[in-house]
């Protein structure tokens, strides 16, 4: 194959190559330049020529290379547990699913994606089962997170299309940012605008967020809404922009359909910036001011994300948002337009190969039997599946009920990822069939599986990804895979030829792929002019996603791809920047529709002895941990799920800061520590999404959320779950350092990651054991050790030596208020430690506490809280600035610097 | 013999010491260093030898240092100083109305010396406490409590020693038995142990040190002093000596019967349960005496012109057995002789040391936790390290340290200042060092 050929030329260099790749984790896109050296990237910088970061790079990004190791992968194809060859796994795969398909119709099977797929992986899965098996049952993570904006762009332009670029933030004069802790989730976005306010000091940053976080440390205005309470803000805006003469009625009578109904749907139901404020549950004056800002500004972005998608009315939300920027004309120039940030990397490139249910493939839908038929023609497809298939949520429920009878789920985690995530375990525990392509065998998902096969990942594919502004990148192979695994692409395409689907799936490289894809992008796409003015009988149908002009991208092109925007075609060879500058948007009649939006609340409202679950990320972490769960640096800023609660509802369900709790929902429950801060609403409380059955004993959030959907688009609410709190009652609490990882026994327990192995924080409900026994029973091989305890049962320390090297460090204490920190003896792990004194390692301090930095505020420098306060103390940094210049932080990836300002 | 009348200072106060053990080295640098020309001094000791270290004695019966080492004060240093030193000398009769001493020498018995004092001391020490074992009165049974001892024992090791280094057929071995498995007991059986001797430590209790160390510290010591070649019979006592009778028809000791039915062979026995404190000249004063000369807390006995320090006083119902308090007596005491000040002296706990090479140990206060204290214990059995702190409202009550003894001062000054703890532990266990240094930092962090 092709790609062996490119592994053996760069893999035995003899010296170290460069390579250019994109970054894997969110939507943002980052180019990266990797240095590889003997089969392993010992560095990753940000690229500078890439436009979407220029050169910069976040903490998740900057530890790519720590990322990529064969330790925790998955080696090898496993039927029922078992070890087999890839031959005998596909033909198993291709033998059920086709017999499953015989027996009961080609909706009993289904695909479950993943954003984190490479485009050609997705065209290929996609094109399987929606052409060639006949089911419209292929969706994916996406719908968790981009169903809402994607179907919000549907309604409005016509077609899921973002129509800004990121270089916009650089000449705004105001940005809001809706529902986003881009500061967390987007970091090289926030500081491309937090560097843009220092150019242009009259830049003015609105956040909406009904959570004080990292994004609003920085802006001019923080709209602390109500929960859900989006949809109400932006009738107001409506009204607020008719009541003021704020609107472009040229635009709207040149570009856009439905202003007036848009108009009366929102008077009636929000009239006055009043009603908004009550709404809202804010006050009048900032609300104004944020109307204000947005009405009589030119360069005015909306910046939106899950805050807004993740609601059983996030497409409406999504709508209401556009409604204003269309009704104002604020789209399709510099420095404006709504702004929908995607999570994931390859998101945008799943929905343009059709990777959702509700789409075909190339942006068409399965509404219009044209497209449908027009996808048939180009894919020559035997069995073309004619209508929508299940969304996620619907999917597992089909897999429950026993419709879907087997289900092959690639690069995603669903057991942890999706709401009611302890439905969806047992769900696919009961599944006949369950086929699970993955990396890292730390996935939750893999104790489903009936078969596993063992799949690439980052460093080791090739593919393309687009990101946020449309701006396609490729990820190329620099690494040799670990053990068997393979391709996603070539995965499929085998199962695929095994099902008899030998010349549509006969794929030597991504890059044939990529070709087709681009093909069937321009396969008979008109342009916008001539689609308004198309005749009845014209098959041919406008797309705004068009790629044809990358039609003849030779094999070398494609490896060394250069970033470029879509559409790119005869009209535009070098791709857009601003797409609808002169309207011209993708519908049948070439203009905008304003929708009219009768904003909701959740769907389900808290009682009066619950209080409402919102989820997000936090800085260092990303999905469910498989990849950054592995890298030390990223544990330190966070190495447990936390509960971030008022102090009002800390007071009432008796929660006490930085002790255990547990929040309740749907027989689940999950403990986390308590952060009792004012950053909160009363009767909300946080919850970080990532943590999962690999990491913590309780932690999956998912497993919490009501699986209440988007009528529209079939996304979760996962930012609004009424829940119960309740103090988690520990006796007593510590913790375990290890070299290795262990079954933990205890009540509570979170993993971490840490550079000399793992370390478990600990608690239980019951009793400090009498003796040290527990934990020595899970090192039978050691019998060295030192035990500190005392006679009353309050503390309990254990330390195991193995030929005088630490190897095991255990701390528990009846004093929950203890806080442990445990960078001093991490450091000592893997040392001798001569018989003598080691029993002084027991304090589990250095004597001049000078490993004691503190909470890791700077990941990328591991610089600590302590070591920060001391220098302020000291007198010597009056700011950010100076706190970079001594101490480094904040200067490599920047997401800490809302924290470095905060401490001032 | 020169008296104090015949000085060419008549108006010097004349000052006797009896008795010329450490506390007298001691008492006489105190007194020197306050006034060394108000007095008149004399000291009179029984043994032939300077104020020595008796504490070292066991390094001297270990080999680590010579009875020259432990010499503090050579006969030329009293006559560096102005210091009538007798030696080889007991005091034999006190006459208190006329303050006046008789003084017989050891190897001449009917001469007798008289010298009148304004200031009299007693420093006499105390001796090996005796044991209840029948048939004691044989040659072969040592006490451990001087340099004649030592010398004595040192010889009988060194016999053995010398037995052992030749290679003949008929390998005799030298065997000892220690009676006491406390500080001195210990010491004297390593010394022997070293020496070559087959030692066999018997000890009345079921761990050794009792009152020192708990039974995980003791059970540890024991198994490091085996290691040592001691062998140990803990939880009896020694019943009855026997002997054998030489052609010369002297008694010679051959074996200890056991109160447990036990027969051990040996041919020499130390006796080291304890001391004994020596009275008996208080007695013959007619002093107020009980275990040992009453003192009120300046050192004075119940005779304006008398005082008494050391290991032969009594204050207020506790004697005393190791060194600290005894040097702060001498400090009390010079106090009030040389400048007429009235400190008084307090008596304190004293931590335990031993001293036996590559063993490290020490105590203080309590040993065994009760129903209201908090004992915290760190183990490391493979390096034999054992560290106990006792806590009782807050406050050390107790320290036990095995194998690793650093700290060990700064505990006992803790216990001592009566500082609080209780936030500091269990770190504190682990070295002082960990002690924050702001208290309420933890209380803060908390």
């Amino acid at each position: 194959m092709n790609t062996d050929i490119i592994f053996t030329d760069k893999t035995n260099a003899p010296s170290s190559v460069e390579q250019k790749t994109t970054c894997p984790y969110c939507g943002v896109g980052c180019g990266v330049t990797a240095t590889v050296e003997n089969n392993t990237i010992v560095s990753v910088k940000g690229d500078v020529e890439h436009p979407s970061n220029l050169g910069r790079l976040c903490v998740k990004g900057s530890s790519l290379s720590e990322t990529v190791s064969t330790e925790g992968r998955v080696l090898a194809p496993r039927v029922h547990g078992k070890e087999v060859s890839w031959d005998e796994a596909t033909s198993k795969v291709a033998e059920h699913f086709s017999k499953t398909i015989k027996e009961h119709g080609p909706d009993s099977v289904a695909f479950y994606l993943s954003g984190q797929l490479l485009t050609e992986d997705y065209y290929v899965a996609n094109k399987l089962m929606k052409g060639f098996i006949g089911s419209g049952n292929v969706d994916t993570n996406s719908r968790l997170c981009m169903a809402s904006a994607s179907t919000a762009h549907k309604r409005a332009f016509g077609e899921d299309v973002v129509p800004g670029c990121y270089e916009d933030f650089d000449h705004a004069d105001v940005i809001f940012m809706v529902g986003s802790n881009a500061a967390y989730a987007h970091p090289i976005i926030y500081q491309r605008i937090v560097k843009a306010k220092e150019n242009n000091p009259n830049l003015k940053v609105v956040v909406l967020d009904p959570r004080e976080t990292a994004t609003t440390k920085d802006a001019d205005l923080h709209i602390q809404l109500k929960p859900g309470t989006d949809g109400y803000y932006y009738n107001g805006l409506l009204s607020f922009l008719e009541n003021n003469d704020l609107i472009n009625q040229t635009y709207v009578a040149d570009h856009c359909l439905g202003f007036e109904d848009a108009l009366k749907t929102a008077q009636a139901q929000v009239a006055t910036v009043e009603a908004a404020a009550m709404a809202c549950d804010v006050s009048p004056e900032d609300l104004l001011a944020s109307y204000e800002l947005f009405g009589r500004n030119s360069k005015v972005i909306t910046v939106f994300s899950q805050g807004i998608n993740q609601s059983s009315s996030g497409v409406d939300k999504g709508n209401a948002i556009l409604n204003c920027h269309l009704a104002t004309g604020k789209i399709g120039y510099e420095g404006a337009g709504p702004f929908s940030i995607t999570g994931q990397p390859n998101a945008m490139g799943g929905r343009e190969v059709g990777g959702l249910a509700s789409q075909i493939a190339a942006h068409l839908h399965f509404e219009d039997p044209a497209e449908i038929d027009l996808v048939k023609r180009f894919w020559n497809a035997p069995n073309m599946a004619q209508k929508q298939g299940l969304k996620a949520v619907d999917m597992f429920n089909a897999i429950d009920s026993g419709k879907i009878k087997a289900v092959w789920i690639m690069a995603t985690n669903p057991v942890v990822s999706m709401p009611d995530a302890d439905f969806v375990k047992q769900a696919l525990e009961k599944c006949p069939m369950v086929v699970v392509s993955e990396c890292y065998e730390n996935a939750d998902t893999l104790a489903c599986a009936d078969v596993v096969l063992p799949a690439t990942t980052w460093g080791e594919k090739q593919g393309s990804v687009t990101n946020s502004q449309r701006t396609i990148s490729i990820q190329v192979p620099m690494l040799k895979a670990p053990g068997s695994a393979k391709n996603d692409w070539d995965i499929i395409s085998t199962v695929a030829r095994k099902m008899g689907f030998d010349e549509a799936f006969n794929y030597q490289h991504p890059h044939e792929i990529f070709i087709e894809h681009a093909q069937l992008s321009g396969f008979e796409n008109i342009s916008i002019e001539e689609s308004v003015n198309r005749s009845p009988d014209d098959t041919r149908i406008h797309r705004a996603f068009d790629i044809s002009g990358l039609v003849d991208l030779s094999f070398e092109e494609y490896h060394q791809f250069t970033p470029i925007q879509w559409p790119i075609n005869v009209a535009t060879p070098n791709g857009v920047k601003r797409l609808f500058s002169q309207g011209g948007f993708a519908t049948k009649t070439g203009k905008a529709n304003l929708i009219p939006i009768l904003a909701k609340l959740p769907k389900i409202a808290p009682t009066e002895h619950q209080v409402i679950l919102n989820t997000g990320r936090a800085r260092d972490q990303w999905h469910t941990m498989t990849r950054t769960g592995r890298v030390p640096k990223l544990m330190t800023h966070l190495s447990e799920p936390y509960i971030e609660i008022h102090p009002t509802d800390a007071e009432r369900f008796k929660l006490a800061d930085k002790q255990l709790a547990q929040v309740n929902n749907r027989g689940a429950s999950l403990f986390g520590r308590v952060t009792v801060s004012e950053k909160q609403r009363i009767g909300e409380v946080f919850v970080p999404i990532h943590w999962n059955d690999s990491f913590s004993a309780s932690a999956r959030v998912s497993a919490l959320v009501n699986p209440i959907t988007d009528d529209l688009c079939g996304q979760p609410e996962f930012k609004h779950s009424p829940v119960t709190l309740a103090p988690f009652n520990a006796l007593w609490s510590g913790y375990l350092v290890s070299v290795d990882s262990k079954a933990m026994t205890t009540a509570y327990w979170t993993k971490s990651t840490i550079a000399s192995g793992v370390k478990y924080q600990l608690a239980d409900q019951t009793a400090i054991p009498d003796n040290q026994e527990f934990i020595q029973s899970m090192y039978p091989d050691i019998n060295d050790w030192v035990v500190l305890k005392d006679d009353k049962s309050e503390t309990l320390r254990v330390a195991g030596f193995l030929d005088n090297v630490l190897v095991c460090f255990f701390v528990a204490s009846t004093d929950l208020s203890q806080q442990y920190s445990t960078q001093y003896i991490e450091s000592q792990f893997g040392k001798i430690h001569k018989k003598g004194n080691r029993f002084k390692l027991l304090a589990a301090l250095d004597s001049d506490r000078s490993f004691d930095v503190g909470a890791i505020v700077c990941s990328c420098f591991q610089v600590g809280e302590k070591t920060i306060k001391q220098a302020i103390e000291s007198g010597e940094c009056k700011s950010a600035e100076d706190l970079g210049r001594k101490l480094k932080c904040g200067t490599n990836c920047g997401s800490c610097i809302p924290e470095l300002k905060s401490m001032f | 013999m020169q008296s104090s009348h015949s000085s060419s200072l008549p108006l010097k106060t004349s000052l006797i010491i009896v008795g010329n053990g450490m506390a007298t080295g001691r008492l006489l640098d105190e007194i020197l260093s306050r006034t060394p020309d108000k007095f008149n001094i004399t000291v009179v000791g029984k043994e032939p030898f300077g104020s020595y270290n008796r504490i070292m004695l066991s390094a001297v019966l270990a080999g680590d240092t010579t009875v020259e080492g432990i010499i503090q004060k050579t006969p030329q240093w009293y006559k560096d100083n102005n210091i009538e030193f007798i030696s080889d000398t007991l005091v034999t009769d006190i006459d208190r109305e006329n303050q006046i001493i008789t003084l017989c020498a050891n190897n001449a018995e009917n001469e007798k010396t008289q010298l009148t004092y304004d200031e009299l001391i007693f420093a006499t020490g105390s001796r090996s406490a005796k044991i209840p074992a029948k048939n004691q009165n044989i040659r072969g049974i040592f006490n451990f409590r001087d340099i004649k001892d030592t010398e004595k024992i040192q010889s009988f090791a060194q016999s053995a020693k010398n037995n052992n280094h030749i290679e003949t057929d008929v390998y005799e071995e030298k065997r000892a038995v220690v009676v006491g498995g406390g500080l001195l007991g210990l010491e004297a059986a390593y010394g022997l142990a070293i020496s070559g001797v087959n030692v066999t430590l018997i000890h009345r209790n079921k761990w050794l040190l009792n009152r020192q160390l708990d039974r995980v510290a003791g059970t540890m010591l024991q198994k490091i002093m085996a290691e040592k070649n001691i062998k140990f019979v803990l939880g009896c006592e020694v019943a009855r000596f026997d002997n054998l009778t030489n052609a010369s028809g002297e008694k010679i000791l051959c074996g200890v019967e056991l109160t447990n039915g036990t027969y051990l062979e040996t041919s020499m026995a130390v006796i080291a349960t304890g001391i004994t404190p020596n009275k008996e000249l208080g007695n013959n004063a007619q002093l107020e005496v009980n275990r040992a000369i009453v003192v009120n807390d300046y050192m004075l006995t119940s005779d304006p012109h008398i005082s008494a320090v050391g290991e032969c006083c009594e204050h207020r119902n506790a004697t005393f057995g190791l060194v600290d308090p005894i040097w702060v007596q001498c400090k009390t005491l010079a106090e009030r002789l040389c400048f007429d000040n009235e400190h008084a002296f307090k008596n304190s706990p004293v931590p335990t040391k031993l001293k036996v090479s590559g063993v490290q140990l020490f105590s203080a206060g309590v040993v065994e936790s009760s129903d209201d204290t908090q004992s915290f214990v760190v183990t490391d059995e493979n390096a034999s390290v054992y560290r106990k702190i006792i806590v009782k409202d807050d406050v050390i009550v107790g320290v036990v340290l095995f194998g690793d003894v650093s700290s060990g001062m700064a505990y006992f000054d803790m216990m001592q200042s009566n500082q609080k703890v209780i936030h500091a532990m269990p770190e504190l266990l682990l070295g002082h060092e960990f002690m924050p240094e702001d208290n309420n930092e933890k209380s803060e962090a908390a």
